[in-house]
């Protein structure tokens, strides 16, 4: 009898645990063994408190388990772990829940698509959210779907737009209190962006932000005629929750269409911009746009980085955003006035930045129809791969880009379902393809520490740990390990395939491993003897 | 009932194998501008291809047809970036044409003597470094097929001006080891860390970026121009005979 109730008990624990709560996304920082949303924490850091791993012994990571996926879409996931399960996508649209220590296959949720799903830059998936026993994935045929983590049966699938005129889902959504966030793609097709939040129980919508006004709404006077309709603003990369003051605040991307500004006059809110929105009813409490009219296609879809330090005497809430366009900004994340900016990389479409934060820009940029030459280019200066803040060393990190592209404007002509991006920029040159680099920011400043030097333009993200470790990938398949304190490299291996996703740390039988998607695997690393 | 004559109308055409019924200049010039907004981002701006496969060559992975070329561009590529559109077919047909009037050997007015243009490749020397059918050298690209992919003007310029458009393929690395030796040959090749090369011995080598000092890439090309080795009538019946080079069994 006794040990009956023991036992009882010992399950309830053990469910209780296996549930994850809000309050457990709120103290994530708290409980470094599970990486259990997008960026690792509501504060968009990418870093682990994790310290089995350090500078010292990180020269011995070997691979522990590689999960081999049938695709052959390009693999963006982020991978969610918890309570020993990890939770990837695969692309386009499938979620599989794996052994943590093994990388054995609990169960495989297939996603059947219909057969003419246009997403701009491949079917992919950035990865899932979880709250409570569920797993919430967005699809490219634009469904947010709800998975029981245990099974992976569906719970409910609801469409969130209609992949027929462009819309698609790529990124991860955020669980958030009771919602589960969720944003939209289609910059490339003409939609006018949106970010929902879902009632994770019945899949019902409690609120939409619509990042283009529509006539009469505040913004609206920055477009002109029926181009807002068309006017883009997706919401493609997961944000972060600032829950002290209830706000979420996520990034938005280009306005439509994208290289043609001809038919739409004006500053073009809220596309290029941080918006922070009350997390309760999806009202706009402030934005901050990078780029007014943007002409290059220069989403502002980082990850938000939110940081309470000191700021010139004051403790202030900070947000870090090194954007697109090349320009490393921080914000105040009460009002989103600006107080400094600084490139970190090479550009020339800029004098600087004004007292608001707001471009100077210099003449014979735009783009033309014999083509005009400007850095940085169309995939920008950095895109949407993870930067990651560590608290110990206090700098930001941030995998660049070093290139130019030929911007071309051409004629538009919107259909639905069809591209609406006004021309095509010739995103590589054969002749000079570019490179990339690691780099270390003085996040105050937006100055330079240090630079690990690629000879690609890498696709990957950052991850930072309390073993004072950087981790990075490059398109050239190798990952690598650095010292966040001076950028030498103490630890590399060759994947043998392109790095295109952002890595993760958790605990599993009480050592730390590292994951990190690599052609179309997920490789998990550990310390050898 | 109607309905189903329909159908089986559009079986049939299907089945029989339609062709282009938009082959007009105005259709190609349409066409182009269909291609250039929704093609061109990944297949090139004359479809010399990028991010997709080259178009411009003629070689199509998923069916060749008319009616594959239909198929594929309206509905898309499943398992692939290739996306669908949602055009109407006459304006799928438009790009078709388009893409058609890339393909350098639709050409058939190219002027020339081909057993001269033979007799000239063998006797000037064009064979120690170009291969065809598997004879020759491999310190120039591999001809066998080049009358598939590129046109008469373009070849005409690669003879007269080698360094005009010289392929990433044949940028040449020189570099020494830390013990002196000297290492020259085309990238093959290159990340961070290492490059991989074909060297001029015909050797396949990779070698550690740390090891090397004075790294170089050249991007000139190694080709002598033949303006003025070569007539202007030798150089008509060369091409000539290089716009003969094409695929076996190759049809189009």
């Amino acid at each position: 009898m006794k040990l009956r109730i023991v036992l009882l008990a010992g399950l309830a624990v053990l469910c209780i645990q296996a549930q994850v709560t809000s309050e457990r996304l709120l103290n994530a920082p708290k409980d470094p063994g599970n990486w259990l949303t997008y960026s690792g924490s509501y504060q968009g850091w990418r870093y682990s408190p994790l310290d089995q791993v350090t500078r010292a012994n990180a020269g011995k990571l070997k691979t522990k388990w590689v999960y081999q996926m049938s695709t052959t879409h390009t693999v963006e996931t982020t991978p969610l772990v918890a309570d020993g399960v990890m939770y990837v996508s695969q692309p386009p649209s499938d979620v599989i829940a794996l052994d943590a220590e093994t990388g054995r296959e609990f169960w495989h949720y297939r996603r059947v698509l219909p057969s003419k799903v246009n997403v701009c830059c491949g079917q992919v998936n950035r990865g899932v959210a979880l709250l409570g026993d569920r797993v919430f994935v967005g699809t490219v045929d634009a469904h947010l779907v709800s998975l029981d983590a245990k099974t992976g049966e569906v719970l409910w699938d609801v469409q969130v737009a209609d992949y027929k005129t462009g819309h698609s889902i790529t990124v991860a959504p955020l669980a958030v209190k009771d919602m589960i966030v969720c944003g939209i793609s289609g910059g490339e097709y003409g939609i006018r962006g949106f970010l929902d939040a879902y009632d994770p129980k019945s899949g019902k919508r409690k609120w939409r932000f619509w990042t283009i006004p529509e006539p009469g709404q505040p913004g609206s006077e920055t477009w002109k005629g029926d181009a807002w309709k068309t006017g883009g603003g997706p919401t493609w990369v997961t944000g972060s929750y600032d829950a002290a003051q209830n706000l979420i605040i996520w990034g938005t991307g280009n306005p439509s269409p994208d290289w043609n500004g001809d038919n739409r006059p004006g500053d073009n809110l809220y596309s290029d911009s941080a918006i922070a929105l009350d997390a309760d009813t999806g009202k706009l409490k402030w934005h901050f746009q990078f780029v007014p009219h943007d002409v290059h296609d220069w989403d502002a879809v980082q990850v938000p980085v939110l940081v309470d330090d000191e700021w010139q005497g004051k403790q202030r809430k900070l947000l870090y955003w090194a954007h697109r366009g090349a320009f490393y900004y921080v914000l105040d994340r009460e009002t989103g006035k600006f107080l400094t900016g600084k490139a970190f990389a090479k550009q020339t479409w800029a004098k600087g930045l004004d007292a608001n934060g707001k471009p100077i820009r210099l003449p014979n940029i735009d783009p033309s129809a014999e083509g005009t030459y400007v850095w940085p280019g169309v995939q920008g200066a950095t895109n949407w791969y993870s930067p990651s803040y560590n608290p110990l060393t206090k700098f930001f990190y941030l995998a660049v880009w070093e290139n130019r592209s030929v911007y071309r404007k051409g004629e538009q002509e919107y259909s639905p379902g069809n591209r609406f991006i006004g021309s095509v920029p010739l995103i590589d040159l054969p002749e000079e393809p570019g490179h990339g680099a690691i780099r270390a920011l003085n996040p105050k400043t937006g100055e330079m520490i240090w630079n690990y030097p690629l000879h690609t333009k890498p696709w990957a993200g950052v991850l930072s740990t309390a073993g004072k470790l950087v981790f990075g990938g490059s398109d050239e398949g190798y990952f690598f390990s650095l010292d966040a304190e001076t950028g030498k490299e103490v630890w590399r291996m060759n994947t043998g395939g392109a790095i295109r996703a952002n890595p993760i740390a958790y605990m599993s039988q009480g050592k730390q491993l590292i994951t990190v998607a690599a052609g179309s695997s997920i490789f998990t690393f550990e310390l050898g003897k | 009932m109607f309905r189903y004559l329909l159908l089986f109308v559009s079986l049939s055409a299907m089945a029989l194998g339609q062709t282009n019924p938009r082959t007009s200049p105005e259709d190609v010039a349409a066409g182009a501008k269909t291609f250039r907004s929704h093609c061109a981002t990944c297949h090139g701006i004359r479809g010399e291809g990028g991010v997709g496969p080259a178009l411009a060559a003629g070689r199509f992975f998923h069916g060749s047809s008319d009616d594959a070329l239909l198929k594929n561009i309206s509905d898309g590529i499943p398992g692939t970036e290739m996306a669908g559109l949602f055009y109407s077919p006459d304006r799928v047909w438009q790009i078709i044409a388009y893409i058609r009037s890339l393909n350098p050997s639709s050409r058939s007015d190219v002027p020339g003597d081909v057993g001269n243009g033979r007799s000239l490749f063998t006797s000037k020397g064009c064979m120690r470094c170009h291969r065809v059918q598997g004879e020759g050298g491999r310190l120039g690209p591999d001809l066998t097929s080049i009358g598939k992919s590129r046109s008469p003007e373009n070849l005409r310029d690669s003879i007269v001006n080698p360094n005009a458009v010289v392929q990433p393929r044949f940028w040449v690395v020189e570099a020494a080891g830390k013990d002196g030796t000297a290492y020259s040959g085309f990238l093959l090749n290159e990340d961070t860390y290492t490059v991989q090369i074909l060297d001029f011995q015909e050797r396949l080598r990779s070698l550690d970026k740390s090891g090397l000092s004075n790294y170089k890439v050249k991007k000139d090309s190694r080709m002598p121009s033949f303006g003025k080795t070569l007539t202007d009538a030798q150089i008509t019946d060369l091409v000539a005979y290089l716009s003969s080079l094409k695929p076996k069994g190759d049809s189009e």
